[in-house]
């Protein structure tokens, strides 16, 4: 379908009939500024296309101008099946029609389903996907209404394009079966997965965990009841076994028993302690007299033991003097003779030194001879390049000989041509003939052509004088011109002539070569330059003179035995030293022990006049012999106690273990009564809780609630497993199918930018994000202007899509660029005008000037005449 | 001669929260028609002219019911002081666990309730009987080991009261000889613990219990009418129905082009569906719409019974070409369902049905 003129009256501002007409296929514009009517031009088409002549809706009732009337709009359309005119009118005596050419093909119902069809159905269709509102520069309309009705216009153009698209995504059937699935598993599971609070899978999962919690807590309480129980039975088992009239009396008797049985073994426990005392009072006198005999015979004993240990440490505090001065001697001498060896080796060591100076000296002598040498060299050959050089800057160079040499290849070929062309004067003689004829004094030989290119005398001897000359027209300036080029090669050559110049260009070149050769040599002997020579020089020392100095292996030889020899007289020193040091220490022990033993004689000799000598020793003997007499009856008597006396520990055990028995048998009767009325009191209250039959209802609503949770995560792993497989087959389906779109996007996409791709929205089936230069962006952080250009760009592949499907919709594009700058908006006519082809587009704008170089059909509109 | 009324097993206080919770209160009804059990067997005293019954354990569900199951329980017994209750501790209602009850039945019963919480001979009308009270619950011994040993004069009746298990299928740990009847010279040996009827021999038998409470017997409960002619005659046994409830469980054989609706209609009862419990575990393997089918049909009849729980884990599905045209013949529906049936697993096949159902409900 395709517009091509249309008429407004009673439609807002158009009170009278206004008309656009020539509408044609390709770009049309209609540039107008703003309060013209352009967006009413494009909301009353909107109106015709897919409002029902009897809405009554506000954008019906926003057609209406404020004088009040019947909005009506006709709009002549050409189809596959001619052209027909559609009329619509709203509001007041509503009507629709369709005629074509004066004969009416359908009216009011009839007609808007006429209508439909031509958009493709339903609201909106592929027209409303195409038409672009003012100021409308995002992809998804403003309202729900809109994005639904875009959607289904996008599959529906889909679906025209392949033809399948509707049945391999699944269409509605797929969007109703994964809307179901997700319907029900959203009534389990959040968006992530997870258990939705207060949805049956959380419950389920809070049932489970408060049951088994309470279940623990039962089974402990259970557990406790049994405990209990068990407990009770024992303890009155143990009670029945302790508290009985006959187990009192049998402890209270034990304990009497074992009372007195204490008090007899603790009297006589008391009459042999004395006993015991008197038997220890005994030992210590025997212990003392016998003390003091051991003290007076150990004093005589170290009497003569201290005087023989002083005499002999005095012996020993001789000889180690003597060891010691012969020790301190040798140190001396062993000192002295390492002084000396290291002033030797010291003499050596100079004299080793001077020799290897004196060799690197003559070592040096060489080099610096052969330095010297090539210094001259070098100079020789830089003397030799700057002579070349000079040289070679004198005579004509290779371009100049080349140029004198064609400048005499002119000279002469035109001489050539000019004498071939000028008449000629050929001489034969009759054999025998005896004159000549002379040219210049000269004879002309026989048969020789001589050209006649300037006035020629020649003497016929004996005839006369013969002249020649050639005609005016025979004149030929060429070779006096070539003649002067040449000249003038030559006085710029600085060459007399021609050959002159050649040798003088050989000279230059054998001086280039010359000085290339003296370069080169130049380079070979001082690669760093003549300066870097000298240095080298510099660093060579001089050479030295020195008679007396031996040579250099004898040197060296003398100055190892020179090392050795100090080594040896350095080991002999330290271990004199060693051996002076271990002198002086043994003497001076055996000085120090010396003394000590004199101490000890003097205090033993003392030790024994203060108890008396070897006198004193009998006496002590006879007090010693009567305390033992002593001590011997006083253990007799001691033994006779011990031996009739009962075991008092023994006694005292079974008198505490009676009475504690009879204590403790008492503390448990207590305690167990005790205890007994504690755990009566659990059992009762556990029983009255009826615990065990809470436990099994418990017990088996666990096992329920885990059933029914088993349930609910199976229902939720199928539905999951269910949506997958949905989103995954619809993804795959819808990927196969884009690529029309995409195909026919590229092109304009790369008009703005090279290698941009966009990405579409599974749902919406519209563009989320552009791809350019490696970035993702998504589509609503792109800036406004690159928005609508996108939206453009998509619409006018829809529109290409649909006419390739043989619906051709009319793009209408309403101030759908407000943001586009004008470099882009030449590109985006650029789109407009590849993408128009067998289209119609029709552009609505107010921006004059910047859609000047847009091109395509001029409209207006008119106003129609009463 | 001597008539009683041998039961078992009533387990009072049980309070079936394995059973879910549903708008017709089945768990209360459950648990009244264990109370109401007391009744119907004292019932069938007076129709048997007994004037005993013996209950041999597990009277109590747990050791320690609460206060007014023990309250009520006595109170029913207690109605007819014509008839004698002997309430014998089982492996449930054990002495050592359950003593403050037995504490409790020694203090507050009526007249005509008896515990017998000692293992020695008791005097009953014109017999003698022999108890065998459970110690505690896991004690790994023959209860009636004490019976040879008890005493009765020449000539009387002696009937034996244990709770047990002839063969291993009780968590009590005890074994009863089977001919324990002949080595303590029995003229019957009532027994309790299996929750079905059974005759061990003819002296010896099990009543089952009065009200069942699992899906195992598909048999309602009951108790057993005995009578004693004498010392040493053959005791007629007489089976008497008391259960309210039917507990019935059945396996549900499929196969592909089968009418699930109908196999499944063939198991149920027509009658009495409201105290019918079911249970039916559906095999073999059945295509996606009859599957569907079967479900349906399943959510209809649910509702008539007091519990209708169909377990599928063990129905396998057969997806057919046919199914995955239902599904859609192309397309990315298509395409999503190959995926779930080459998974295979039990999720991506049940992802599968369910997907077939959203479509194919959602048809037009």
């Amino acid at each position: 379908m395709k517009l091509r003129a249309i008429t407004l009256e009673n439609v807002r501002r158009f009170t009278s009939a206004v008309r656009i007409e020539g509408l044609a296929d390709g770009v049309n514009v209609l540039c107008e500024p703003n309060e013209h009517g352009k967006s009413t031009l494009f909301d009353a088409l909107q109106a015709v296309f897919f409002k029902p002549h009897r809405s009554q809706d506000g954008d019906v009732k926003r057609l209406r101008p404020h004088a009040g009337g019947a909005p009506e709009v006709t709009v002549e359309v050409e189809t596959s099946e001619g052209r027909f005119t559609i009329a619509k009118r709203w509001l007041s005596r509503p009507m629709a029609t369709v005629h074509q050419g004066g004969r009416l093909v359908a009216q009011a119902d009839a007609a808007e389903d006429w209508i439909a069809r031509q958009v493709g159905g339903g609201d909106g269709g592929p027209s409303g996907l195409v038409w672009v509102r003012q100021g409308l520069t995002g992809l998804d309309g403003a309202g729900k209404k809109e994005q639904e009705t875009g959607l289904a216009a996008r599959r529906d153009l889909m679906s025209s394009v392949t033809g399948e698209v509707e049945a391999m995504t699944g269409g509605r059937r797929m969007d109703a079966a994964l809307a179901r699935c997700r319907g029900e598993l959203g009534a389990y599971a959040t968006g992530t997965g997870k258990p939705r609070a207060n949805g049956p899978w959380a419950v389920a999962l809070a049932d489970v965990e408060r049951l088994t919690a309470e279940r623990e807590t039962l089974a402990r309480t259970a557990e406790d009841l049994h405990a209990a129980l068990k407990g009770r039975m024992g303890l009155r088992r143990d009670l029945s076994e302790l508290d009985t009239p006959e187990a009192a009396e049998a402890r209270r008797k034990r304990v009497e028993v074992a009372s007195a049985a204490f008090e007899v073994a603790r009297r006589h426990a008391e009459a042999a302690e004395a006993a015991a005392q008197k038997v220890d009072t005994a030992r210590a006198a025997v212990a003392s007299a016998q003390a003091r005999l051991d003290r007076a015979q150990a004093d005589l004993d170290e009497r003569r033991l201290a005087d023989e240990a002083a005499k002999a440490s005095a012996e020993a505090a001789r000889v180690t003097a003597e060891a010691q001065k012969a020790a301190q001697g040798a140190l001396e001498a062993a000192q002295g003779a390492l002084v000396k060896a290291e002033a030797e080796q010291k003499d050596k060591a100079e004299v080793l030194r001077r020799v290897r100076v004196a060799q690197r000296a003559r070592e040096g002598a060489e080099r610096r001879a052969e330095l010297v040498a090539r210094i001259a060299q070098a100079e020789a050959a830089r003397a030799a390049v700057e002579a070349a050089e000079a040289a070679a800057m004198v005579g004509p160079d290779a371009a100049m000989l080349r140029r004198l040499d064609e400048l005499a290849a002119r000279r002469d070929a035109a001489r050539a041509m000019r004498d071939a062309a000028a008449a000629q004067v050929v001489v034969r003689y009759r054999e025998g003939a005896g004159g000549r004829v002379l040219r210049d004094g000269a004879a002309v030989e026989d048969g020789v052509a001589l050209p006649v290119t300037a006035a020629v005398t020649l003497d016929l001897e004996g005839i006369g004088r013969m002249e020649l000359r050639p005609g005016a027209g025979a004149a030929d300036h060429a070779p006096d011109a070539a003649e002067r080029a040449l000249a003038e090669a030559l006085d710029k050559a600085e060459a007399a002539s021609l050959d002159a110049a050649r040798e003088a260009g050989a000279r230059r070149v054998q001086a280039e070569r010359d000085r290339a050769e003296a370069g080169a040599l130049f380079k070979a002997l001082a690669p760093e330059g003549i300066a870097r020579l000298r240095e080298l020089l510099a660093a060579i020392p001089e050479a030295m003179e020195d008679a007396d100095l031996p040579d250099p292996e004898s040197a060296e030889a003398a100055m190892r035995a020179a090392e050795v020899a100090l080594d040896t007289a350095r080991v002999r020193r330290e271990m004199a030293a060693k051996a002076e040091s271990d002198a002086r220490s043994a003497n001076a022990k055996a000085g120090a022990e010396a003394a000590a033993a004199t101490g000890r004689l003097t205090r033993a000799e003392a030790a024994l006049e203060r108890t008396g000598g070897a006198e004193a020793l009998e006496d002590l003997s006879n007090a010693l012999t009567r305390a033992v007499t002593a001590l011997t009856a006083d253990e007799a008597r001691q033994a006779e106690t011990n031996r009739t006396a009962p075991d008092l520990a023994g006694a005292e055990a079974a008198l505490k273990r009676a009475q504690s028995v009879a204590q403790a048998a008492q503390s448990d009767i207590n305690r167990m009564n005790t205890e007994l009325a504690t755990l009566t009191e659990r059992i009762s209250r556990s029983s009255g809780e009826a615990v065990e039959e809470r436990l099994a209802e418990t017990v088996e609503k666990l096992a329920a609630a885990e059933a029914h949770l088993e349930r609910i995560e199976h229902e939720v792993a199928v539905l999951q497993r269910l949506e997958a497989a949905l989103e995954s087959a619809r993804g795959a389906a819808r990927d196969r199918y884009f690529e029309p779109v995409a195909r026919e996007l590229a092109p304009l996409l790369h008009l703005l930018w090279p290698d941009a791709a966009l990405t579409w929205g599974q749902d919406t089936l519209l563009p989320t994000s552009l791809a350019r230069d490696g970035q993702d962006e998504a589509i609503d952080l792109l800036s406004g202007g690159t928005q609508e250009q996108i939206a453009l760009l998509v619409r006018l592949a829809f529109a290409r899509m649909l006419a390739a499907d043989g619906r051709h919709a009319p793009v209408i594009l309403d101030d759908a660029l407000v943001f586009t700058d004008d470099d882009r908006i030449e590109v985006m006519f650029n789109a407009l005008h590849r993408q128009a082809g067998d289209l119609q587009i029709i552009v609505l704008t107010c921006r004059q000037r910047a859609f000047r170089e847009l091109g395509g059909q001029r409209l207006r509109l008119e106003t129609v005449p009463a | 001669m001597i008539r009683f009324i041998h039961a078992s097993d009533l387990h009072l206080g049980r309070r079936f929260a394995n059973i879910p919770a549903d708008e017709t209160g089945v768990r209360g009804r459950l648990m009244e028609a264990r109370h109401g059990a007391i009744g119907r067997i004292a019932q069938a005293a007076r129709d048997h002219g007994a004037a005993h019954v013996l209950l041999a354990g597990d009277t109590f569900d747990t050791p320690t019911p609460s206060a007014g199951v023990v309250r009520q329980a006595l109170a029913a017994m207690g109605e007819d002081q014509g008839v004698t209750w002997w309430l014998l501790p089982g492996n449930h209602d054990n002495l050592r666990e359950a003593e403050v009850l037995w504490e409790t039945l020694s203090r507050e019963a009526p007249a005509n309730v008896q515990s017998l919480t000692a293992a020695a001979p008791v005097a009953m009308g014109a017999a003698v009987l022999l108890p065998c009270p459970v110690a505690w619950r896991s004690s790994g011994e023959d209860a009636t080991r004490a019976m040879p040993g008890m005493e009765s004069a020449e000539g009387a009746v002696r009937i034996g009261l244990a709770h047990g298990g002839v063969t291993d299928f009780t968590d009590s740990g005890a074994h009863i000889p089977p001919d324990r009847d002949r080595t303590a010279r029995l003229d019957y040996l009532a027994l309790g613990d299996w929750h079905g009827r059974m005759a061990v021999g003819a002296r010896v038998h099990y009543p089952g219990s009065p009200e069942q409470d699992r899906f195992r017997h598909n048999r309602r409960g009951g108790c057993l009418a005995v009578t004693v002619a004498g010392s040493g005659a053959v005791p007629d046994v007489a089976e008497v129905e008391t259960g309210q409830f039917l507990w019935s469980e059945a396996d549900l054989p499929l196969l592909p082009g089968q009418d699930a609706g109908a196999a499944l209609a063939a198991l149920l009862p027509q009658t009495g569906r409201r105290d019918v419990l079911v249970r039916l575990r559906a095999t073999g393997r059945l295509g996606l719409a009859e599957r569907s089918a079967l479900m349906a049909a399943a959510a209809r009849v649910a509702p008539d019974f007091a519990l209708f729980d169909l377990r599928d884990g063990d129905l396998a599905t057969a997806v057919e070409v046919a199914d995955l045209d239902a599904i859609d013949r192309a397309g990315a529906l298509r395409l999503a369902a190959e995926e779930l049936q080459a998974d295979g697993s039990k999720v991506a096949t049940d992802a599968l049905a369910r997907l077939y159902a959203f479509v194919t409900e959602d048809a037009p």
